[in-house]
């Protein structure tokens, strides 16, 4: 199945991540298990896509081979137009510095470090000065308005500003591709939707972002939901114009 | 690079906050790494300060002053010196001439225009409160200013007129007389008032009295010669100030006259070798230590401190792998976040870096905080004034630089551990299939190969012991290098286990990284110990093998040899017997030549000694000078077996030294000194109440008679000397001994040197000899005073032997040795208490030292252990554990660690001990044989070196320590748990 | 559904005509159930038959005015006051499709699930956005933030009811894998039906289901996730 973007306006433009034919095989024999078999998937900038499916469907492993984690077993991921399948630890770790952030489900910042040095870790791991680093950091934060956390400590902060925090981080510097693995995971309902808008008010403003959940409410936040089940891509849904639908709705009545 | 460094930055911040954040451990590495970084800085700082520069030093030995001249006593004869002035000798050879001797006015030989102050230093017994003390006195005038710095008033102020004296603080302190005291000497009825107390800044343990030129030295010198008492051995130095210093041009003008110097200018500016010719003269190496020898003190310090921060590192490893442990999720954020596994390794062996300049710091700063504290104590203890506090600062920052080094070592194994995890496993928190890294086992397993095969080599074939030591040190490595792979064969024996100690054994086992370190922790200094306590307690068991009695068990004996001490000798004879549970008292007295104020061994002005004559047909062969060759080595005339055979002979057996106070063994007694010394020889006594010397030494006894003298009675002409001795004693059919009183030293030496017989009057007595099997305790001859008198024999008390009802208690002991003390006089008091071990203190405290490491390296593998076994214990409580099971579970988790370090430690010590020991007996016979091979052999005895194994020391080590470890970690763990902790970095 | 109660709730605030009843009530829910005037109108009469509002003189455009009454004003209190009837559930067409397609020959019921599914969370990813763009009205402050936040509101029951729906197709999938995998092979076929996917038919009628069925109900959201 296909599963490249059906936006238009996306069309000319290259996707932040391409994946594909990945597959990815644990373990051998009796114990062998297909986690991924020959997924598909683009993300264009401004494009916030929700991965969804039951568990053991391949969502995890999808996200950790998209970041360099894990290594597919066979297929290519592209991200930024460089092919990361073949690449050592070292460039690996140099991607994920540079182009790609991740959000967990809890406990995404180093508690010895405050909101705005967490954000400026990957920058000061990258060589940026610690002054630069925080400079960045700050600015970061004060744009996703959270600029009145930056010295406070992880433990200070409730887990919604925790993982608001944790966004910025995954876009600080020229990041544009952030993966979020349940990110809502150990939230409630309301500060999970304010980690949700937060996202989808950075795709808005052109990050690509991938997001795992099982939470239906939280994968409609996503401008395509796309269906995993064992291992595979089994549909996806189509953006639309929210207008149509509710002119479409008047109209019927 | 500089990429390098801001992102080291970022992992500095991280380690240093989760230092703060975990304090608890973070201070207990930090005190592990900061206690010897304390010490060292400490010990480095009191070092340096004490070291003086030359410009202190000459002010504390010239004082303001350009020069000392110094006398050496060669009666003028032009001499050379070192620049310094400590070494010097006559100019000429003086290979077949008399050496010069004699006095040199010294103030002659200053330099036209100097000024010149006198120095002199003689030596009396001083009245204190408590009694005598001998005490130097020294005679300067020390207000004067070419005398400053030499003393430092501490109080009141210097004498001012003949009557008055100052003192040194440490002299009123021991003789408890204070400024305003009087002060007299013995044998002296001036007084003379203290007026001030003085210290000798290099010098602050002496006793010394200061008074001015004349006031002292020379009166009490006449009185005590007077008095038949030694004088005061007063020598003078002068101090000599002139305008422009004492050059080395000068001092070596001066050395023609025969006077040493010691120039100011000289010290500060030190002429070229070639300018000195004392360094022409002699080959005149530096005495310093040799290139070798400083290599292997340097070797030997090398070994201590590696040895020590091995031990520090595989203590604080533990807590830095658990603190990687706890941060597996942070460090796995970190991955990513882009953090390469450098970058992980960097956070963690921040940690360390952060702990080990964290201790630098605290630990330098610490030390010399305490020493600048400590000052005037640390001043007293070694006795001299610091020039000026020495801080160095290189000095300092490598021993800094040692914690640092310890702190990154210690942290450089979890930091590979923790980098080498992938960024999935430590975000996911799965426990891994930890699999043990598999070449430090087999590097292990070489090194301890081999150094077992050192070892054995060394102990088999060879007899050096260094490199036996060194072949163990190298396999103890290796065992400490295996211990992950020991560790895990103890896991196979928990299958039949109750369920806490199972659990215990298997979570040690399964998690290796944590156990290993802690178990070779307690390895290698339980091994240390054992090795050590091996080792002693086999050389105690030798020195108790070897050990020979002074006097049978319970007597006490008193003797007093020093030179005009005879007239005490009553006084301490009765105080003895006041204070002591006397049964017979033995009052002897030894054979005098000369005046009564010679010491016992003569040597000084007409004093004389004697010496038994041994007859020529007793001698031993071996010893035998060869008239023919008086220059060569007499047993050179045998060969090798004659001399072993020889070695046998009664002839060439030397009794053992002990208790031996007079020349020869000989003293002056009645037969109450053979009830004391448990002698049951009737007719000995009997021969003494009759006036006939006994006899314990063969040797000394002429079966030919005494010839040429007036009381001489011959005897029968006896078997031949070459008697093999061994008929029974007891009898005494006449001989003779003959004692030579030798009043003129310096012929007798001069005689000795060409071969021939010391010159000498004869006195023979007859004898009765006693038998062989009997122990005179070190005494060949006993003549009763009768016989003494009657021969003529001038005879001096020299003090008691006594036989106890009951060995003499410690509170007695001391009540005579305060009362003893008093006399002034040196008394020697001996005690015969049997063999008492000086080892057990030592063992006491090594075993204390191996409990504390190993209760400290199980507790803390303990605290780790908890940490991970959080989850283990609530799915136990959830499945109906009792409390107590966390309790009894971390008791069995010390214990387990404990036990295995204690047991691989044990085997690890006992071996190599075993083999230095094998490797002693080794060379000693090596040493016999050698002796035995020359002719040495009635010197030496049949070398005895047991190997005894502590089994106290090692039980303690291996069923109280664990024991006592397993309790303490069960009693501080608490029965609840900590409430469910998120788990956190 | 009550437009009675809603117009008397529009009331309660004042006086209005009829046309502007409509507009306030398709204001406050965001056009979701669109009415004619000529159905405010038939209900205004209904409610002056029975006494629960009245005729209150016209504005200055001669609107005729309404006002109510107490009895409306009772009437309203008891409405806000009484739960909303779940006795008796409506008939739902998903529900009685699923059970249909249980066994019937030639059909996966799995596509007819997963459908279903991308229909249900396209419709709660529609929703979504209209709230984001609500929830940035509201956050703004806009003049009409009463009407803004009534909004919102539906909005947000409009998602949680998809939601459940959502999720008790995931049960269902769950479920029916779980008795095909219990059964083996022949049970209620689950793969190897012809795939019924994309159908315009599936298309109008989640489109429908979305918009004339807001108060459908699937039955208590079941509180097992699916995955």
């Amino acid at each position: 199945m296909s599963t490249q973007s059906p936006h238009t306006s996306q069309g000319q433009q290259r996707p932040v991540l391409r994946l594909q034919q990945l597959s990815r095989v644990h373990g051998s024999g009796a114990t062998e298990v297909h986690a991924l078999r020959g997924v598909d998937l683009d993300v264009f900038p401004g494009e916030l896509v929700a991965v969804m499916g039951p568990s053991g469907s391949g969502k995890s492993t999808l996200l950790t081979i998209a970041g360099g984690l894990d290594t597919p077993t066979s297929g290519r991921v592209v991200v930024e137009d460089t092919d990361i399948t073949a690449a050592d630890r070292k460039t690996l770790a140099a991607l994920r510095r540079r182009s790609i952030g991740y959000v967990f489900q809890d406990y995404n910042l180093i508690p010895a470090l405050t909101a705005a040095e967490n954000v400026a870790l990957p920058r000061e791991l990258d060589g940026v000065s610690a002054r630069k680093a925080r400079g960045e950091a700050v600015a970061a934060l004060e744009e996703m308005e959270l600029g009145h956390l930056a010295d406070r400590f992880p433990d200070e902060m409730s887990g919604g500003q925790q993982q608001r925090v944790a966004i910025a981080r995954a876009l600080v510097g020229d990041r544009r591709l952030v993966l979020a693995d349940e990110p809502t995971g150990a939230l409630d309902s309301e500060t999970g939707e304010s980690v949700l808008a937060l996202l989808r008010s950075r795709c808005d403003a052109g990050a690509a972002g991938i997001l795992v959940t099982h939470e239906p409410r939280f994968a409609a936040w996503a401008d395509r939901v796309v269906f995993l089940r064992d291992g595979a891509v089994v549909d996806q849904t189509v953006r639309s114009q929210t207008d149509s639908l509710l002119t479409g709705q008047a109209a019927e009545l | 690079m500089i990429t390098w460094y801001h992102s080291w930055r970022a992992a500095i911040r991280i380690a240093r906050r989760d230092a703060w954040r975990s304090k608890g451990r973070s201070f207990l590495v930090l005190a592990m790494i900061a206690l010897p970084i304390l010490g060292v800085s400490a010990a480095d700082l009191t070092l340096r300060s004490a070291e003086l520069s030359t410009e202190q030093k000459l002010e504390r030995s010239l004082g303001a002053a350009d020069a000392r001249l110094t006398d050496p006593g060669y009666g003028g004869a032009p001499i050379l010196q070192t620049p310094n002035g400590e070494n010097f000798t006559p100019a000429d050879d003086f290979e077949d001439k008399p050496y010069p001797e004699g006095s040199t006015d010294v103030t002659k030989a200053a330099p036209q225009g100097a000024k010149t102050l006198k120095d002199a230093t003689g030596s009396a017994k001083l009245r204190t409160e408590h009694g005598l003390l001998h005490t130097e006195i020294r005679e300067l005038k020390a207000a004067d200013p070419m005398a400053k710095g030499m003393l430092t008033l501490v109080n009141g102020r210097f004498p001012a007129d003949g009557t008055e004296v100052a003192a040194t603080t440490h002299f009123l302190a021991s003789s408890g007389l204070q400024v305003g005291s009087t002060l007299r000497a013995r044998g002296f009825d001036r007084e003379y008032t203290v007026v001030g107390s003085y210290e000798l800044p290099d010098s602050l343990k002496s006793d010394q009295v200061n008074a001015l030129p004349g006031a002292l030295l020379a009166p009490l010198d006449k009185a005590l010669k007077a008095d038949g008492l030694p004088g005061t051995g007063a020598e003078a130095s002068y101090l000599v100030s002139l305008p422009g210093g004492f050059t080395w041009n000068m001092v070596k003008e001066t050395n023609a006259k025969g006077v040493v110097v010691h120039s100011r200018v000289v010290g500060l500016d030190p002429p070229a070798k070639s300018d000195v010719p004392f360094y022409q003269k002699n080959d005149w190496g530096d005495f310093g230590m040799s290139a070798s020898a400083r290599a292997a003190a340097l070797a030997a310090i090398g070994t201590v401190v590696g040895l020590a921060m091995l031990e520090i590192c595989l203590l604080a490893g533990p807590a830095f792998a658990v603190g990687a442990r706890r941060s597996r999720r942070q460090l796995g954020l970190v991955g990513a976040n882009g953090g390469e596994r450098r970058h992980v390794r960097a956070i963690v062996l921040s940690g360390g870096l952060v702990i080990g300049v964290a201790a630098a710091a605290v630990g330098t700063v610490l030390g010399l905080a305490l020493t600048y504290a400590l000052r005037p104590v640390l001043e007293e203890y070694i006795g001299r004034r610091f020039g000026h506090f020495d801080i160095r600062p290189l000095e300092l920052l490598g021993i800094g630089l040692l914690a640092v080094l310890t702190g990154l070592l210690a942290a450089i194994v979890p930091a590979v551990t923790s980098s080498r995890q992938t960024v999935l496993a430590s975000l996911t928190g799965r426990r891994g299939i930890r699999r043990s890294n598999r070449v430090l086992p087999v590097i292990g397993l070489l090194a301890t190969v081999l150094g077992a095969a050192i070892a054995l080599y060394g102990s088999v074939f060879s007899d050096q012991f260094a490199v036996v030591a060194a072949g163990s040190a190298l396999a103890e490595l290796g065992v400490v290098a295996m211990t992950p792979a020991l560790v895990g064969l103890f896991g196979r024996t928990g299958r039949l286990l109750p369920l806490s100690p199972r659990l215990a054994l298997r979570d040690a086992v399964r998690n290796r990284g944590r156990t290993a370190p802690a178990v070779a922790a307690v390895l290698a200094a339980v091994a240390g110990t054992v090795a050590v306590a091996t080792y002693s307690a086999s050389s105690d068991a030798q020195q108790r093998a070897e050990y020979k009695a002074q006097l049978p068990h319970g007597a006490v004996s008193v003797i007093m040899d020093e030179a005009g001490s005879a007239r005490d000798v009553p006084a301490v004879r009765s105080s003895v017997q006041k204070l002591l549970p006397v049964e017979v008292r033995a009052d002897i007295s030894r054979i005098s030549v000369g005046s009564a104020n010679c010491s016992v061994w003569g040597g000084s002005d007409g004093c004389g000694t004697y010496e038994v004559v041994v007859p020529p047909q007793n001698e031993c062969p071996l010893w035998a000078t060869d008239p023919a060759n008086p220059d060569g080595d007499p047993a050179e005339r045998f060969s090798k077996e004659e001399r072993r055979k020889l070695a046998e002979d009664w002839r060439c057996q030397q009794p053992g030294g002990r208790g031996v106070y007079v020349p020869d063994g000989v003293v002056v007694a009645d037969a109450s000194l053979l009830k004391v010394l448990e002698i049951d020889d009737p007719a000995a006594a009997k021969a003494l109440a009759g006036g006939q010397a006994v006899v314990f030494d063969k040797r000394y006894i002429d079966k030919n008679g005494g010839g040429g003298n007036d009381d001489g009675k011959d005897g029968t002409d006896g078997r031949d000397g070459t008697d093999d001795g061994t008929d029974e004693g007891g009898t005494d059919e006449g001989g003779t001994v003959r004692i030579k009183l030798i009043t003129d030293t310096e012929a007798a030496g001069n005689a000795f040197d060409e071969g021939r017989e010391a010159p000498g009057e004869i006195k023979s007595f007859r004898v009765h000899r006693a038998a062989d099997d009997v122990d005179a305790y070190g005494l060949s001859v006993i003549v009763p005073p009768a016989a003494a008198k009657a021969a003529g024999l001038t005879t001096l008390p020299l003090g008691a032997y006594y036989s106890t009802d009951s060995l003499p208690s410690t509170e007695q002991r001391q009540r005579l040795e305060g009362e003893l003390d008093k006399t002034g006089s040196s008394v020697m008091l001996h005690i015969e208490e049997g063999y008492t071990s000086e080892n057990s203190i030592i063992l006491l405290a090594l075993t204390v030292f191996a409990g504390l490491i190993t209760i400290g390296a199980a507790g803390i593998a303990t605290g780790l252990a908890q940490a991970d076994a959080e989850a283990d214990l609530k799915t136990l409580a959830a499945v109906g554990a009792p409390p107590r099971v966390r309790r009894t579970l971390s008791g069995f988790q010390c214990g387990v660690v404990a036990a295995m370090g204690v047991l691989l430690g044990s085997a690890a010590g006992v071996l190599p001990a075993i083999g230095l020991r094998l490797a002693e007996r080794r060379e000693q016979l090596k040493w016999y044989q050698e002796a035995l091979d020359n002719g040495w052999g009635g010197l030496a005895s049949d070398p005895h070196v047991p190997v005894v194994i502590p089994w106290a020391t090692l039980a303690a080590l291996l069923v109280a320590v664990p024991v006592g470890a397993a309790l303490l970690a069960a009693l501080v763990t608490r029965s609840r748990g900590a409430l469910a902790r998120r788990e956190t970095a | 559904m009550s437009i009675r109660h809603g117009l008397l709730a529009l009331l309660e605030r004042g006086p209005r005509y009829g046309s502007q009843l409509r507009t306030e009530f398709e204001s406050r829910t965001g056009a979701t159930w669109p009415l004619n005037v000529g159905q405010v109108y038939t209900t205004l009469n209904r409610l002056e038959r029975d006494g629960m509002v009245a005729q209150d003189g016209e504005d200055a455009a001669g609107h005729a005015l309404y006002a109510i009454t107490d009895a409306g004003r009772t009437e309203l209190k008891s409405w806000f006051g009484t739960p909303v009837d779940r006795s008796s559930p409506p008939r739902d067409e998903l529900a009685i499709k699923l059970a249909m397609a249980v066994g019937a020959p030639g059909v996966d019921i799995r596509d007819v699930i997963q459908s279903q599914r991308r229909h249900t969370v396209k419709a709660m990813q529609d929703y979504t956005r209209l709230k984001a763009q609500a929830l940035a009205a509201v956050e703004g402050g806009g003049p009409k933030e009463r009407d803004d936040v009534a909004w919102l509101l539906v909005l947000e029951q409009l998602i949680f009811q998809t939601e459940a729906e959502a999720r008790w197709l995931d049960h269902c999938e769950a479920r029916l894998i779980r008795l095909s995998t219990a059964a083996g092979p022949g049970a209620p076929p689950v793969h190897g039906a012809p795939p019924i996917r994309d159908t315009p038919s599936v298309q109008g009628a989640s489109s429908a289901h979305g918009a004339s069925q807001p108060r459908r109900n699937t039955g208590p959201a079941h509180p097992a996730r699916s995955s």
